[in-house]
Protein backbone atom coordinates (compact mmCIF):
# COMPACT_ATOMS: atom_id res chain seq x y z
CA UNK A 1 0.00 0.00 0.00
CA UNK A 2 1.22 3.49 -0.78
CA UNK A 3 1.63 6.10 1.94
CA UNK A 4 0.15 8.85 -0.21
CA UNK A 5 -1.77 8.77 -3.47
CA UNK A 6 -2.72 12.06 -5.10
CA UNK A 7 -4.69 11.56 -8.28
CA UNK A 8 -5.71 14.18 -10.85
CA UNK A 9 -5.87 16.90 -8.24
CA UNK A 10 -6.62 20.48 -9.20
CA UNK A 11 -6.74 23.33 -6.73
CA UNK A 12 -8.20 26.71 -7.62
CA UNK A 13 -8.26 29.50 -5.04
CA UNK A 14 -11.08 32.07 -5.19
CA UNK A 15 -12.86 30.33 -8.09
CA UNK A 16 -15.05 32.55 -10.23
CA UNK A 17 -13.58 35.76 -8.80
CA UNK A 18 -11.26 38.26 -10.47
CA UNK A 19 -8.40 37.10 -8.21
CA UNK A 20 -8.85 33.47 -9.18
CA UNK A 21 -5.59 31.50 -8.99
CA UNK A 22 -4.99 28.01 -10.31
CA UNK A 23 -2.50 26.78 -7.72
CA UNK A 24 -2.34 23.19 -8.91
CA UNK A 25 -3.40 21.70 -12.18
CA UNK A 26 -3.86 18.00 -12.76
CA UNK A 27 -1.32 16.67 -10.26
CA UNK A 28 -0.61 12.97 -9.76
CA UNK A 29 1.78 11.82 -7.07
CA UNK A 30 2.39 8.54 -5.31
CA UNK A 31 4.63 8.16 -2.27
CA UNK A 32 5.58 4.59 -1.45
CA UNK A 33 5.81 3.18 2.06
CA UNK A 34 8.99 4.32 3.72
CA UNK A 35 9.87 6.53 0.77
CA UNK A 36 11.39 9.98 1.22
CA UNK A 37 10.04 12.35 -1.45
CA UNK A 38 11.01 16.00 -1.83
CA UNK A 39 8.87 18.58 -3.60
CA UNK A 40 10.98 21.31 -5.15
CA UNK A 41 10.16 24.24 -7.37
CA UNK A 42 10.13 28.04 -7.61
CA UNK A 43 7.93 30.13 -5.31
CA UNK A 44 4.31 29.92 -6.29
CA UNK A 45 4.57 26.48 -7.88
CA UNK A 46 2.11 25.09 -5.37
CA UNK A 47 4.43 22.77 -3.46
CA UNK A 48 3.16 23.99 -0.10
CA UNK A 49 -0.39 23.81 -1.42
CA UNK A 50 0.19 20.19 -2.40
CA UNK A 51 1.50 19.42 1.09
CA UNK A 52 -1.51 21.10 2.68
CA UNK A 53 -3.82 19.05 0.46
CA UNK A 54 -2.19 15.85 1.68
CA UNK A 55 -2.56 17.12 5.25
CA UNK A 56 -6.25 17.92 4.57
CA UNK A 57 -5.66 21.49 5.74
CA UNK A 58 -7.30 22.53 2.48
CA UNK A 59 -9.59 20.56 0.17
CA UNK A 60 -8.88 19.87 -3.51
CA UNK A 61 -11.13 21.49 -6.10
CA UNK A 62 -11.17 18.27 -8.11
CA UNK A 63 -9.44 14.92 -7.71
CA UNK A 64 -8.77 12.77 -4.66
CA UNK A 65 -6.08 12.53 -1.98
CA UNK A 66 -5.54 9.22 -0.19
CA UNK A 67 -3.29 8.80 2.84
CA UNK A 68 -2.51 5.26 4.00
CA UNK A 69 -5.42 3.95 1.95
CA UNK A 70 -7.93 6.34 3.52
CA UNK A 71 -9.35 9.66 2.34
CA UNK A 72 -7.15 12.54 3.57
CA UNK A 73 -9.86 13.83 5.92
CA UNK A 74 -10.18 10.50 7.70
CA UNK A 75 -6.40 10.17 7.93
CA UNK A 76 -6.14 13.60 9.52
CA UNK A 77 -8.72 12.78 12.16
CA UNK A 78 -6.79 9.60 12.98
CA UNK A 79 -3.56 11.60 13.24
CA UNK A 80 -2.07 9.39 10.53
CA UNK A 81 0.65 11.94 9.86
CA UNK A 82 2.90 14.34 11.73
CA UNK A 83 3.60 17.79 10.35
CA UNK A 84 6.31 20.44 10.76
CA UNK A 85 6.50 23.91 9.23
CA UNK A 86 9.20 26.44 8.49
CA UNK A 87 8.37 28.13 11.78
CA UNK A 88 8.49 25.73 14.66
CA UNK A 89 5.06 26.89 15.86
CA UNK A 90 5.78 25.79 19.42
CA UNK A 91 3.37 26.90 22.13
CA UNK A 92 5.43 29.40 24.11
CA UNK A 93 3.44 28.84 27.31
CA UNK A 94 4.25 25.13 27.39
CA UNK A 95 7.56 23.64 28.32
CA UNK A 96 9.45 21.69 25.68
CA UNK A 97 8.19 18.42 27.13
CA UNK A 98 4.59 19.58 27.28
CA UNK A 99 4.82 20.80 23.68
CA UNK A 100 5.80 17.33 22.54
CA UNK A 101 3.06 15.87 24.73
CA UNK A 102 0.31 17.95 23.13
CA UNK A 103 -0.60 15.66 20.20
CA UNK A 104 -0.59 12.71 22.61
CA UNK A 105 -2.76 14.63 25.04
CA UNK A 106 -5.32 15.22 22.30
CA UNK A 107 -5.27 11.54 21.54
CA UNK A 108 -6.34 10.92 25.10
CA UNK A 109 -3.21 9.13 26.33
CA UNK A 110 -2.72 8.79 30.08
CA UNK A 111 -0.36 11.27 31.70
CA UNK A 112 2.46 8.87 32.55
CA UNK A 113 2.31 7.24 29.15
CA UNK A 114 2.51 10.47 27.19
CA UNK A 115 5.32 11.76 29.39
CA UNK A 116 7.35 8.62 28.71
CA UNK A 117 6.66 8.83 24.99
CA UNK A 118 7.51 12.54 24.81
CA UNK A 119 10.77 11.97 26.69
CA UNK A 120 11.63 9.22 24.24
CA UNK A 121 11.03 11.60 21.31
CA UNK A 122 13.14 14.32 22.91
CA UNK A 123 15.94 11.82 23.34
CA UNK A 124 15.60 10.98 19.66
CA UNK A 125 16.33 14.61 18.71
CA UNK A 126 18.94 14.94 21.46
CA UNK A 127 17.11 17.43 23.65
CA UNK A 128 16.22 15.38 26.73
CA UNK A 129 18.06 17.82 29.01
CA UNK A 130 15.87 20.67 27.81
CA UNK A 131 12.53 19.07 28.67
CA UNK A 132 11.77 21.66 31.37
CA UNK A 133 12.78 24.70 29.31
CA UNK A 134 10.37 27.05 27.61
CA UNK A 135 10.68 27.40 23.80
CA UNK A 136 11.87 31.00 23.97
CA UNK A 137 14.92 29.81 25.93
CA UNK A 138 16.07 27.65 23.00
CA UNK A 139 17.89 28.52 19.78
CA UNK A 140 16.07 28.36 16.44
CA UNK A 141 17.64 25.02 15.56
CA UNK A 142 16.66 23.52 18.90
CA UNK A 143 13.11 24.80 18.53
CA UNK A 144 12.89 23.15 15.13
CA UNK A 145 14.11 19.88 16.64
CA UNK A 146 11.38 20.10 19.26
CA UNK A 147 8.87 20.65 16.46
CA UNK A 148 10.15 17.51 14.73
CA UNK A 149 9.95 15.55 17.98
CA UNK A 150 6.37 16.75 18.33
CA UNK A 151 5.54 15.72 14.76
CA UNK A 152 6.94 12.26 15.50
CA UNK A 153 5.30 11.91 18.92
CA UNK A 154 2.28 9.91 17.78
CA UNK A 155 4.67 7.75 15.73
CA UNK A 156 2.83 8.51 12.51
CA UNK A 157 3.51 6.41 9.41
CA UNK A 158 3.81 9.64 7.43
CA UNK A 159 5.78 12.84 8.06
CA UNK A 160 4.90 16.05 6.21
CA UNK A 161 7.46 18.84 6.30
CA UNK A 162 7.14 22.31 4.81
CA UNK A 163 10.64 23.82 4.54
CA UNK A 164 11.37 22.86 8.14
CA UNK A 165 15.04 23.90 7.90
CA UNK A 166 14.45 26.96 5.70
CA UNK A 167 15.09 29.50 8.44
CA UNK A 168 18.22 27.85 9.85
CA UNK A 169 21.88 28.51 9.18
CA UNK A 170 23.74 26.13 6.87
CA UNK A 171 25.60 24.24 9.62
CA UNK A 172 22.56 23.61 11.76
CA UNK A 173 20.61 22.70 8.68
CA UNK A 174 23.09 20.00 7.61
CA UNK A 175 23.20 18.53 11.10
CA UNK A 176 19.41 18.39 11.29
CA UNK A 177 19.23 16.81 7.83
CA UNK A 178 21.41 13.93 9.02
CA UNK A 179 19.38 13.60 12.21
CA UNK A 180 16.14 13.53 10.26
CA UNK A 181 17.43 10.81 7.96
CA UNK A 182 18.56 8.71 10.91
CA UNK A 183 15.15 9.08 12.55
CA UNK A 184 13.27 8.21 9.36
CA UNK A 185 15.46 5.17 8.82
CA UNK A 186 14.96 4.04 12.40
CA UNK A 187 11.18 4.50 12.43
CA UNK A 188 10.46 3.56 8.81
CA UNK A 189 8.45 6.74 8.32
CA UNK A 190 7.42 7.87 4.85
CA UNK A 191 8.18 11.54 4.28
CA UNK A 192 7.02 14.33 2.01
CA UNK A 193 9.47 17.19 2.27
CA UNK A 194 8.95 20.62 0.70
CA UNK A 195 12.09 22.63 0.03
CA UNK A 196 13.55 25.11 -2.40
CA UNK A 197 17.12 23.96 -1.86
CA UNK A 198 18.36 21.61 -4.57
CA UNK A 199 21.20 20.23 -2.46
CA UNK A 200 18.86 19.55 0.45
CA UNK A 201 16.36 17.75 -1.76
CA UNK A 202 19.03 15.58 -3.39
CA UNK A 203 20.80 14.70 -0.16
CA UNK A 204 17.65 13.69 1.69
CA UNK A 205 15.44 12.08 -0.89
CA UNK A 206 14.81 8.78 -2.54
CA UNK A 207 13.03 10.79 -5.19
CA UNK A 208 12.87 14.50 -6.04
CA UNK A 209 9.63 15.75 -7.56
CA UNK A 210 10.14 18.93 -9.58
CA UNK A 211 7.28 21.39 -9.96
CA UNK A 212 6.78 24.50 -12.04
CA UNK A 213 4.57 27.53 -11.57
CA UNK A 214 1.52 29.06 -13.23
CA UNK A 215 -0.23 26.74 -13.17
CA UNK A 216 1.45 24.59 -10.53
CA UNK A 217 2.20 21.16 -11.92
CA UNK A 218 4.69 18.34 -11.65
CA UNK A 219 7.24 18.49 -14.48
CA UNK A 220 9.69 15.77 -13.47
CA UNK A 221 10.29 13.00 -10.98
CA UNK A 222 13.95 12.23 -10.48
CA UNK A 223 15.03 9.17 -8.49
CA UNK A 224 18.15 9.85 -6.42
CA UNK A 225 18.77 7.17 -3.84
CA UNK A 226 22.29 7.90 -2.69
CA UNK A 227 23.85 4.63 -1.49
CA UNK A 228 24.95 6.28 1.79
CA UNK A 229 23.88 9.52 3.46
CA UNK A 230 27.05 10.82 5.09
CA UNK A 231 29.66 13.50 4.46
CA UNK A 232 31.19 11.40 1.70
CA UNK A 233 27.82 11.27 -0.05
CA UNK A 234 27.79 15.07 -0.27
CA UNK A 235 31.03 14.85 -2.28
CA UNK A 236 30.14 11.89 -4.46
CA UNK A 237 29.77 11.81 -8.22
CA UNK A 238 26.25 10.47 -7.90
CA UNK A 239 25.28 13.43 -5.71
CA UNK A 240 26.52 16.03 -8.19
CA UNK A 241 24.92 14.24 -11.13
CA UNK A 242 21.58 14.29 -9.32
CA UNK A 243 21.97 17.97 -8.41
CA UNK A 244 22.59 18.73 -12.08
CA UNK A 245 19.60 16.65 -13.16
CA UNK A 246 17.29 18.47 -10.73
CA UNK A 247 18.67 21.85 -11.76
CA UNK A 248 18.03 21.06 -15.42
CA UNK A 249 14.53 19.91 -14.67
CA UNK A 250 13.88 23.13 -12.75
CA UNK A 251 15.08 25.23 -15.71
CA UNK A 252 13.01 23.13 -18.06
CA UNK A 253 15.93 22.77 -20.51
CA UNK A 254 19.05 20.63 -20.50
CA UNK A 255 22.18 22.61 -19.65
CA UNK A 256 24.21 23.65 -22.66
CA UNK A 257 27.47 23.00 -20.90
CA UNK A 258 30.60 20.91 -20.73
CA UNK A 259 29.31 17.38 -21.07
CA UNK B 1 23.66 44.95 42.38
CA UNK B 2 21.46 45.11 39.30
CA UNK B 3 18.45 45.30 41.59
CA UNK B 4 19.97 48.22 43.47
CA UNK B 5 20.75 50.02 40.25
CA UNK B 6 17.16 49.79 39.06
CA UNK B 7 15.61 50.77 42.41
CA UNK B 8 18.02 53.50 43.48
CA UNK B 9 17.29 56.24 40.89
CA UNK B 10 13.52 56.49 41.49
CA UNK B 11 14.05 56.40 45.28
CA UNK B 12 16.62 59.20 45.11
CA UNK B 13 14.37 61.31 42.89
CA UNK B 14 11.43 60.71 45.25
CA UNK B 15 13.41 61.68 48.37
CA UNK B 16 14.81 64.80 46.69
CA UNK B 17 11.30 65.82 45.57
CA UNK B 18 9.92 65.47 49.11
CA UNK B 19 12.82 67.48 50.57
CA UNK B 20 12.28 70.22 47.97
CA UNK B 21 8.58 70.22 48.78
CA UNK B 22 9.31 70.54 52.52
CA UNK B 23 11.82 73.34 52.01
CA UNK B 24 9.56 75.25 49.61
CA UNK B 25 6.59 75.12 51.95
CA UNK B 26 8.47 76.11 55.12
CA UNK B 27 10.83 78.68 53.58
CA UNK B 28 8.21 80.10 51.23
CA UNK B 29 5.63 80.31 54.03
CA UNK B 30 2.96 78.76 51.85
CA UNK B 31 -0.34 78.63 53.68
CA UNK B 32 -1.15 75.08 54.82
CA UNK B 33 -4.58 75.19 53.13
CA UNK B 34 -2.85 75.68 49.79
CA UNK B 35 -0.17 73.05 50.25
CA UNK B 36 0.68 71.42 53.57
CA UNK B 37 4.25 70.35 54.22
CA UNK B 38 5.06 66.65 53.87
CA UNK B 39 6.03 66.59 57.54
CA UNK B 40 2.54 67.80 58.49
CA UNK B 41 0.93 65.19 56.24
CA UNK B 42 3.14 62.52 57.75
CA UNK B 43 2.17 63.59 61.31
CA UNK B 44 -1.52 63.34 60.40
CA UNK B 45 -0.89 60.01 58.69
CA UNK B 46 0.60 58.62 61.91
CA UNK B 47 -2.21 60.05 64.08
CA UNK B 48 -4.93 58.81 61.75
CA UNK B 49 -3.35 55.47 60.89
CA UNK B 50 -6.13 53.40 62.45
CA UNK B 51 -8.80 55.41 60.60
CA UNK B 52 -6.88 55.26 57.36
CA UNK B 53 -6.48 51.51 57.72
CA UNK B 54 -10.19 51.02 58.37
CA UNK B 55 -11.28 53.27 55.51
CA UNK B 56 -8.74 51.63 53.20
CA UNK B 57 -10.13 48.21 54.08
CA UNK B 58 -13.65 49.35 53.20
CA UNK B 59 -12.56 50.98 49.91
CA UNK B 60 -10.24 48.07 49.17
CA UNK B 61 -13.06 45.55 49.58
CA UNK B 62 -15.28 47.60 47.26
CA UNK B 63 -12.53 47.93 44.67
CA UNK B 64 -11.64 44.24 44.89
CA UNK B 65 -15.21 43.02 44.48
CA UNK B 66 -15.77 45.44 41.62
CA UNK B 67 -12.48 44.41 40.01
CA UNK B 68 -13.23 40.69 40.21
CA UNK B 69 -16.81 41.06 38.97
CA UNK B 70 -15.84 43.41 36.13
CA UNK B 71 -12.86 41.28 35.10
CA UNK B 72 -14.81 38.02 35.09
CA UNK B 73 -17.58 39.62 33.04
CA UNK B 74 -15.04 41.21 30.72
CA UNK B 75 -13.26 37.92 30.05
CA UNK B 76 -16.52 36.00 29.57
CA UNK B 77 -17.90 38.66 27.23
CA UNK B 78 -14.66 38.62 25.24
CA UNK B 79 -14.79 34.83 24.97
CA UNK B 80 -18.37 34.93 23.74
CA UNK B 81 -17.57 37.72 21.28
CA UNK B 82 -14.55 35.93 19.87
CA UNK B 83 -16.58 32.76 19.43
CA UNK B 84 -19.54 34.35 17.66
CA UNK B 85 -18.44 36.98 15.20
CA UNK B 86 -21.79 38.82 14.97
CA UNK B 87 -21.70 39.26 18.73
CA UNK B 88 -18.33 41.02 18.49
CA UNK B 89 -19.68 43.39 15.85
CA UNK B 90 -22.54 44.33 18.14
CA UNK B 91 -20.66 44.38 21.43
CA UNK B 92 -17.61 46.42 20.35
CA UNK B 93 -19.49 49.67 19.64
CA UNK B 94 -21.57 49.02 22.72
CA UNK B 95 -18.43 48.66 24.83
CA UNK B 96 -17.00 51.80 23.23
CA UNK B 97 -20.10 53.75 24.26
CA UNK B 98 -19.80 52.32 27.75
CA UNK B 99 -16.20 53.47 27.87
CA UNK B 100 -16.97 56.96 26.62
CA UNK B 101 -19.57 57.36 29.36
CA UNK B 102 -18.16 59.17 32.42
CA UNK B 103 -19.00 56.26 34.70
CA UNK B 104 -18.29 58.23 37.85
CA UNK B 105 -21.18 60.46 36.81
CA UNK B 106 -23.43 57.45 37.25
CA UNK B 107 -22.52 57.24 40.93
CA UNK B 108 -25.21 59.68 42.21
CA UNK B 109 -27.87 57.91 40.16
CA UNK B 110 -26.78 54.49 41.36
CA UNK B 111 -26.63 55.77 44.93
CA UNK B 112 -30.29 56.71 44.67
CA UNK B 113 -31.21 53.35 43.19
CA UNK B 114 -30.04 51.49 46.30
CA UNK B 115 -30.40 52.07 50.02
CA UNK B 116 -27.98 54.51 51.62
CA UNK B 117 -26.43 51.66 53.63
CA UNK B 118 -25.70 49.61 50.54
CA UNK B 119 -22.18 49.04 49.25
CA UNK B 120 -23.49 47.93 45.87
CA UNK B 121 -23.35 51.31 44.05
CA UNK B 122 -19.62 51.80 44.63
CA UNK B 123 -18.87 48.23 43.63
CA UNK B 124 -21.04 48.58 40.55
CA UNK B 125 -19.18 51.71 39.46
CA UNK B 126 -15.85 49.93 39.92
CA UNK B 127 -17.07 46.88 38.02
CA UNK B 128 -18.31 48.92 35.05
CA UNK B 129 -15.04 50.84 34.86
CA UNK B 130 -13.02 47.62 35.03
CA UNK B 131 -15.08 45.87 32.38
CA UNK B 132 -13.93 47.86 29.37
CA UNK B 133 -10.12 47.53 29.45
CA UNK B 134 -10.39 43.84 30.34
CA UNK B 135 -12.94 43.16 27.59
CA UNK B 136 -11.10 44.99 24.82
CA UNK B 137 -7.67 43.58 25.63
CA UNK B 138 -8.90 40.02 26.10
CA UNK B 139 -10.83 40.15 22.85
CA UNK B 140 -7.73 41.34 21.03
CA UNK B 141 -5.72 38.51 22.56
CA UNK B 142 -8.30 35.88 21.71
CA UNK B 143 -8.40 37.03 18.11
CA UNK B 144 -4.65 37.01 17.59
CA UNK B 145 -4.03 33.32 17.10
CA UNK B 146 -0.83 32.25 15.36
CA UNK B 147 -1.98 30.72 12.02
CA UNK B 148 0.51 27.86 12.48
CA UNK B 149 -1.07 27.01 15.83
CA UNK B 150 -4.41 26.98 14.10
CA UNK B 151 -3.20 24.57 11.41
CA UNK B 152 -1.43 22.38 13.94
CA UNK B 153 -4.53 22.01 16.08
CA UNK B 154 -6.44 21.13 12.94
CA UNK B 155 -3.98 18.35 12.17
CA UNK B 156 -4.54 17.09 15.73
CA UNK B 157 -8.27 17.02 14.95
CA UNK B 158 -8.87 19.24 18.00
CA UNK B 159 -12.43 20.36 18.72
CA UNK B 160 -13.40 24.02 19.03
CA UNK B 161 -13.52 23.84 22.82
CA UNK B 162 -10.14 22.09 23.09
CA UNK B 163 -8.70 24.71 20.79
CA UNK B 164 -10.10 27.52 22.94
CA UNK B 165 -8.81 25.97 26.15
CA UNK B 166 -5.35 24.92 25.02
CA UNK B 167 -4.47 27.63 22.50
CA UNK B 168 -6.74 30.66 22.51
CA UNK B 169 -6.92 31.26 26.25
CA UNK B 170 -3.26 30.77 27.17
CA UNK B 171 -2.30 32.77 24.08
CA UNK B 172 -4.55 35.61 25.23
CA UNK B 173 -3.17 35.70 28.81
CA UNK B 174 -0.61 38.45 28.18
CA UNK B 175 -3.40 40.63 26.79
CA UNK B 176 -5.73 39.78 29.68
CA UNK B 177 -3.09 40.98 32.12
CA UNK B 178 -2.48 44.17 30.16
CA UNK B 179 -6.18 44.88 30.69
CA UNK B 180 -6.07 43.85 34.35
CA UNK B 181 -3.11 46.11 35.09
CA UNK B 182 -5.02 49.13 33.81
CA UNK B 183 -8.18 47.94 35.53
CA UNK B 184 -6.62 47.38 38.97
CA UNK B 185 -5.76 51.04 39.47
CA UNK B 186 -9.03 52.17 37.91
CA UNK B 187 -11.00 50.00 40.33
CA UNK B 188 -9.44 51.75 43.34
CA UNK B 189 -10.00 55.20 41.84
CA UNK B 190 -13.63 54.32 41.11
CA UNK B 191 -14.27 52.90 44.59
CA UNK B 192 -12.78 56.00 46.27
CA UNK B 193 -14.28 58.68 44.04
CA UNK B 194 -17.76 57.12 43.94
CA UNK B 195 -18.10 58.06 47.62
CA UNK B 196 -17.86 61.76 46.75
CA UNK B 197 -21.40 61.45 45.45
CA UNK B 198 -23.13 60.08 48.52
CA UNK B 199 -24.04 56.53 49.40
CA UNK B 200 -22.48 54.67 52.30
CA UNK B 201 -19.71 56.83 53.81
CA UNK B 202 -17.13 54.47 55.28
CA UNK B 203 -14.28 54.52 52.76
CA UNK B 204 -11.33 56.74 51.89
CA UNK B 205 -13.37 59.00 49.60
CA UNK B 206 -15.73 60.20 52.31
CA UNK B 207 -12.80 60.78 54.73
CA UNK B 208 -11.08 62.98 52.15
CA UNK B 209 -14.19 65.07 51.49
CA UNK B 210 -15.07 65.49 55.15
CA UNK B 211 -11.49 66.44 56.13
CA UNK B 212 -11.43 68.98 53.30
CA UNK B 213 -14.81 70.33 54.39
CA UNK B 214 -13.37 70.95 57.86
CA UNK B 215 -10.35 72.64 56.25
CA UNK B 216 -8.18 69.95 57.83
CA UNK B 217 -5.97 69.80 54.75
CA UNK B 218 -3.06 67.81 56.14
CA UNK B 219 -5.59 65.15 57.22
CA UNK B 220 -7.22 65.16 53.78
CA UNK B 221 -3.78 64.70 52.28
CA UNK B 222 -3.03 61.85 54.68
CA UNK B 223 -6.09 60.00 53.37
CA UNK B 224 -5.05 60.77 49.79
CA UNK B 225 -1.72 59.12 50.60
CA UNK B 226 -3.70 56.15 51.93
CA UNK B 227 -5.66 55.96 48.65
CA UNK B 228 -2.41 56.14 46.71
CA UNK B 229 -0.94 53.25 48.72
CA UNK B 230 -4.11 51.22 48.21
CA UNK B 231 -3.91 51.73 44.44
CA UNK B 232 -0.25 50.70 44.55
CA UNK B 233 -1.10 47.51 46.46
CA UNK B 234 -3.68 46.61 43.80
CA UNK B 235 -1.30 47.31 40.96
CA UNK B 236 1.61 45.36 42.46
CA UNK B 237 -0.63 42.41 43.32
CA UNK B 238 -1.75 42.28 39.70
CA UNK B 239 1.87 42.37 38.57
CA UNK B 240 2.68 39.50 40.93
CA UNK B 241 -0.28 37.48 39.67
CA UNK B 242 0.85 38.12 36.11
CA UNK B 243 4.28 36.68 36.89
CA UNK B 244 2.79 33.66 38.62
CA UNK B 245 0.30 33.04 35.82
CA UNK B 246 2.89 33.26 33.05
CA UNK B 247 6.05 31.51 34.25
CA UNK B 248 7.32 31.24 30.68
CA UNK B 249 7.82 35.00 30.66
CA UNK B 250 9.41 35.46 34.06
CA UNK B 251 11.94 32.71 33.47
CA UNK B 252 13.20 34.65 30.48
CA UNK B 253 13.94 37.66 32.65
CA UNK B 254 15.57 35.65 35.43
Amino acid sequence: MSAVVVSSVTKTFNPGRPDEVVALSDVDLTVGDGEFVSLIGPSGCGKSTLLRLIADLIAPTTGTVTVAGKPAGVARKEQAYGIAFQQSGLFEWRTVLRNVELPLELRGLAKAERKAKAEEMLALVGLEEFAGHYPAQLSGGMQQRVAIARALAVQPPLLLMDEPFGALDEMTRERLQSELLAICAKTGTSTVFVTHSISEAVFLSDRVVVMSARPGRITASIPVGLPTRDEAARQSEHYFESVTAVRQALRGTPLKSAS
Amino acid sequence: MRYARSVLPPVVVGVVAIILWQVTVTAGRIAPFILPAPSAIWDEFVVQRANIWEAALASGANALIGLIAGAVLGVLAAMASSRFRPLAEVSLPFAAVLNALPIIALAPILNNMFESTSSIPRRLVAAIIVFFPVFINTLRGLREVNPIHQELMRTYAASGWTFARKVRLPGALPHVFTGLRQASSLAVIAAVVAEYFGGLQNGLGSRITSAAAFTAYPRAWAFVVGACLLGLVFYLTTLLLERLAMPWRTRLIA
